[in-house]
């Protein structure tokens, strides 16, 4: 007796109903092939985006920032002369070193200011930081495109800047820029280093400059406008709470008030990533189970004389199992490899800038992981959908079918 | 003794309960044509479904080899039919997705006893036997009724079983083709030594029999 059911003839009888419906199993195999190759582009399109936007807006900015409260009748009298600064700076200080979950924080000092070049001259934001905390915050290396990075800062007249700013104030790196701060002062600057993350939110505006000389231009040596903090584990937030509960006059956000769109960006994009590709894998596997019920009610008379001469249910369900089984690995390695080719395809067109990112091309992943799910998927697709016709199958009655022969 | 059969009652439940077997009981010796007859609806098929362990649902035993069939599992039934019983119906039902040979070599592929080689050696001669070895490679379905009926008889004796059992094999098929058909089993029992049983209509098949039966409204007439 033959010991497994996945033995070469229960293939061989298997493949000879396959090749006797060639059009029909080639058409289910297609099927498979779309809903994989369709998973596999879509997923590694959008978590490709994701990804990136997760890199750079989380790199770029932190999970946690620490705000003073704007009181609106202090606002008035401030407006304009005195940025207004956290109190209690030590003792917040000293709290947030015995935070567990806090990676590194940094202090900012962030002042209105406006920018003139030779030829521009426009109205931003200058972002006062201590290049050693900051460094522990921003991969600034590795977004520079030109000069240097937080190291520069120690030249009290250093500034660096995204290259959108660059761009709309014509200035590259060595070139002189002027700061204009609101109580008057002004200052000579050189361009010392410029970067990019990628997306025009931080491009656009940011800037970084020594945050111990900006306090000197204020006059407010000891002012700190925000605290940015990294966190260990950022979907933890909890830490919030507690800033806010012991620290009365700030404002903590963490990471997803503060970048809302694209955190729902990011689910959306998961959202339609899975739905398509369940609803096509979906529409795939029905193509399959119909074929094989037609088929099983058709080879009825078939699947009797098989019973009769000796095979047995089990080997009646696999032979059927084995024909949907080899339309689905078919199907999902054909499904695999256009997947490849057409994210390939996708991550070499160039793409003009948009308002939104900057990139010469869409990021796409090209993680092993998830061509192995396509395939596992569409194969699981395909056993699902043959598994119920098989069993119907087995179940036929030889004396049955034979009386009614 | 090759079959035993002791006091069969096969009952229906469809329309309503009702009996179609009463206590046949019955016994063929090795070597033995046993033919047997009967008015339509007097039970013939109904027997061999059961003698050929299509049929479990039966009352009263059934021994086989010696081997008591209503002890052995639905998955040990399936593997002692394809080694020891060959069936062959009246509408000679083969394959029409395999070739006349592979239609043959299956029970064998199943048994999985010898390398699909010999197998198909033992198909050929098989075929040569009944007389059909130039259509080995013809699809199944281009045949005559009378052609299909001996690729069915070869491919009942494929795995060499030891009994043979043919419902009406001959009730399709015009004298000439039923002469063929009969002459070959019956050489099947005289030269290679296997036993079939045959139910059938024709009188010129069960007046040639070594021995014939009589069913009378699901009872074996003594
Ligand atoms: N599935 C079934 N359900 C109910 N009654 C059945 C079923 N199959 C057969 N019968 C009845 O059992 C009796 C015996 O039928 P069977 O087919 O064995 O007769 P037979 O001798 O082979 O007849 P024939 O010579 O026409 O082939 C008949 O009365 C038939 O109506
Ligand atoms: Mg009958």
């Amino acid at each position: 007796m033959s010991k497994s059911i996945f033995n070469k003839t229960n293939v061989f009888i298997a493949l000879q109903y396959l090749s006797a419906r060639k059009k029909q199993s080639f058409l289910a195999t297609l099927g498979v092939m779309l809903g994989v190759t369709t998973f596999i582009v879509m997923i590694n399109f959008m978590t490709g985006v994701n990804d990136f936007l997760d890199d750079a807006v989380f790199n770029g900015s932190p999970d946690i920032i620490i705000k003073p409260e704007q009181k609106t009748t202090s606002a008035k009298k401030t407006f304009g002369t005195r940025i207004l600064s956290l109190k209690n700076i030590e003792e917040l200080d000293i709290f947030l070193r015995n935070q567990e979950n806090i990676q590194a924080f940094a202090h900012q000092v962030i002042s209105p200011a406006i920018l003139v070049s030779d030829t521009q001259q426009l109205p931003g934001s200058i972002n006062g930081v201590f290049p050693s905390e900051e460094n522990l915050m921003v991969e600034i290396e590795r977004r520079l495109i030109q000069g240097k990075g937080f190291q520069s800062l120690d030249n009290e007249n250093a500034i660096v800047l995204g290259v959108s700013l660059a761009k709309r104030l014509q200035v590259s790196v060595g070139d002189e820029l002027k700061m204009i701060l609101p109580n008057g002062k002004s200052r000579q600057l050189q361009v010392a280093g410029i970067f990019s993350f990628g997306i025009t939110t931080i491009d656009n505006v940011r800037t970084y400059f020594s945050a111990k000389t900006l306090q000197k231009l204020l006059g407010q040596d000891n002012a700190v406008t925000a605290v940015h903090i990294k966190l260990k584990d950022r979907d933890n937030v909890d830490i919030k709470t507690r800033i806010s509960q012991n620290f009365k006059d700030t404002i903590v956000e963490d990471w997803k008030d503060s970048n809302k769109t694209i955190v729902i960006g990011n689910k959306v994009r998961d959202i339609l990533t899975w739905s398509v590709s369940f609803a096509l894998l979906l529409v795939a596997g029905f193509g399959i189970y119909n074929i094989l019920n037609i088929t099983v009610i058709q080879k009825r008379k078939d699947i009797a004389v098989l019973k009769t001469i000796g095979y047995s249910s089990k080997d009646i369900v696999f032979i059927f199992l084995i024909q949907s089984m080899i339309i689905g690995l078919i199907g999902a390695f054909f499904g695999v490899v256009l997947g490849y080719v057409l994210s390939y395809m996708i991550s070499i067109t160039p793409l003009d800038t948009s308002d939104f990112i900057i990139v010469d091309t869409y990021p796409i992943n090209f993680k092993v992981i998830y061509y192995l799910l396509g395939f596992s998927f569409g194969l699981l697709t395909t056993i699902l959908a043959g598994y119920f016709p098989s069993k119907k199958a087995s179940k036929v009655d030889p004396v049955t079918i034979i009386r009614g022969i | 003794m090759i079959l035993q059969a002791q006091e069969i009652n096969k009952f229906f439940k469809d329309p309503e309960r009702h009996q179609v077997l009463h206590k046949v009981s019955l016994e063929v010796k090795k070597g033995e044509l046993l033919s047997i007859y009967g008015e339509s609806g007097s039970g013939k098929s109904t027997l061999l479904y059961i003698l050929s362990t299509l049929d479990t649902d039966f009352k009263g035993s059934l021994h086989i080899k010696d081997q008591d069939i209503k002890t052995l599992s639905p998955l040990a039934l399936t593997d002692f039919r394809n080694q020891y019983i060959g069936f062959v119906y009246q509408f000679h039902y083969l394959l029409p997705e395999f070739n006349v040979l592979q239609n043959i070599m299956l029970p064998a592929m199943k048994f999985a006893q010898k390398s699909n080689e010999e197998i198909k050696h033992d198909a050929l001669l098989l075929l040569e036997d009944v007389g059909m070895k130039e259509f080995a490679k013809r699809p199944s379905y281009k045949l005559s009724g009378g052609q299909q009926q001996r690729v069915a008889i070869a491919r009942a004796l494929i795995n060499d079983p030891a009994l043979i059992i043919a419902d009406e094999p001959t009730g399709n098929l015009d004298q000439k083709n039923t002469d063929i058909v009969f002459d070959l089993l019956k050489e099947i029992t005289e030269e290679k030594g296997k036993t079939v049983v045959i139910a059938t209509h024709n009188s010129k098949i069960y007046k040639n029999s070594h021995r014939t039966l009589e069913m009378i409204d699901g009872s074996m007439r003594l």
